[in-house]
């Protein structure tokens, strides 16, 4: 620990403050309710590495779906929204209210981007056949990155709530400046698990002809 | 509460929240450019499993990199650090459990047709 947080440290039994500390615990909780997600999906993905029947009752593959153009725009736009939120836990640190509120309004925006990147991609997926119901891949697929898009547009609507409260005069001293560190606790939560499920729900697809799953594909699919 | 009834942040306050920042600038341009080499990477002529083993270590990187510099990690209580890392062994052994209680070749996808 630095000296900076030393001299910050705050009345508990813990040195740390009640708030940051559940952030955390929560942080730690939904660690293991996403790692159950992944591992359903990668597990199911094993199953069944033929991906889906379409409403023509043609086989299709996600690879034929999926947009790696789109998916490393989102993931960068999430990227980019995660240093901004670090500048203003910075600004709000610093007392600079101005800072705070010009870089949490770019967090917003960059959230917003990245929601209508994943509507436009369920979208696309629903019209090209793939269903919640019509497959387990359709099924684990859409839970996974419908919960963790849910947990976006918390983020987004809780970082918009604080950027109106700020022009309310009361966010502000120590207390305001923590407020503001659990939110990017939780946005920071938010991309880090993107960058897993960019890798392990997304990426792993494109290696080989036929994925990461491609080798337990029966001959005559293949 | 507000900022005009709180102590002004000291010098050496100050002068560490801009040394973060430096840091934050050069761990969000490191971020990008692993996440382009990780796009370049699925189209290189490599065996997967060396592209897969890649993929894993750059993510990993990067997961390590946000929860130590953007979430202060690297700043704060030691504490906070081991109650996160608790969440995050238990979601890998939720994770192999799965792996291993439902191996994909013991299980009889018939039920699922």
């Amino acid at each position: 620990m630095s000296d900076t947080a030393a001299a910050h440290e705050a009345p508990t039994s813990t040195g740390i403050d009640h708030k940051k500390l559940i952030m955390w615990l929560f942080l730690a909780s939904d660690c293991m309710f996403f790692g159950t997600l992944i591992s359903t999906h990668l597990l199911y993905r094993k199953l069944f590495p033929a991906g889906f029947t379409d409403a023509e009752g043609h086989q299709r593959f996600i690879q034929d779906l999926f947009s790696i153009e789109l998916t490393s725009f989102s993931t960068f736009i999430l990227l980019m929204s995660s240093f901004l939120m670090a500048l203003a836990v910075s600004a709000m640190h610093k007392g600079q209210i101005k800072s705070f509120r010009r870089n949490v309004l770019g967090v917003i925006i960059f959230g917003l981007i990245f929601l209508g990147c994943q509507v436009f991609e369920f979208t696309h997926f629903y019209h090209k056949g793939l269903t919640i119901q019509n497959s387990v891949l359709g099924s684990t697929f859409y839970v996974l990155t419908g919960t963790h898009g849910t947990h976006v547009a918390i983020g987004v609507l809780w970082l918009i709530l604080l950027y109106f409260y700020s022009f309310t005069g009361k966010l502000g001293g120590h207390m305001g400046a923590l407020d503001v560190e659990v939110a990017g606790l939780y946005w920071h939560f938010v991309d880090i698990v993107w960058i897993i499920i960019f890798t392990a729900v997304y990426l792993v697809e494109y290696l080989g002809p036929y994925g990461i799953w491609g080798s337990g594909l029966p001959a005559v699919v293949k | 509460m507000s900022s005009s009834h709180e102590a002004a942040p000291s010098k050496a306050f100050l002068a560490e929240e801009v040394r973060r920042y430096h840091h934050f600038i050069v761990l969000a341009l490191w971020l990008a450019v692993v996440t382009g080499a990780e796009i370049v990477l699925i189209y290189l002529p490599l065996p997967t499993a060396v592209i897969f083993t890649i993929l894993t270590l750059m993510s990993a990187g990067k997961f390590f990199a946000v929860i130590m510099w953007f979430m202060h990690l690297i700043y704060d209580k030691r504490l906070l650090f081991w109650c996160f890392l608790a969440g995050l062994v238990l979601a890998f052994a939720t994770f192999a459990a799965v792996l291993c209680l439902f191996s994909a070749d013991r299980i009889d996808t018939r039920w699922f047709a």
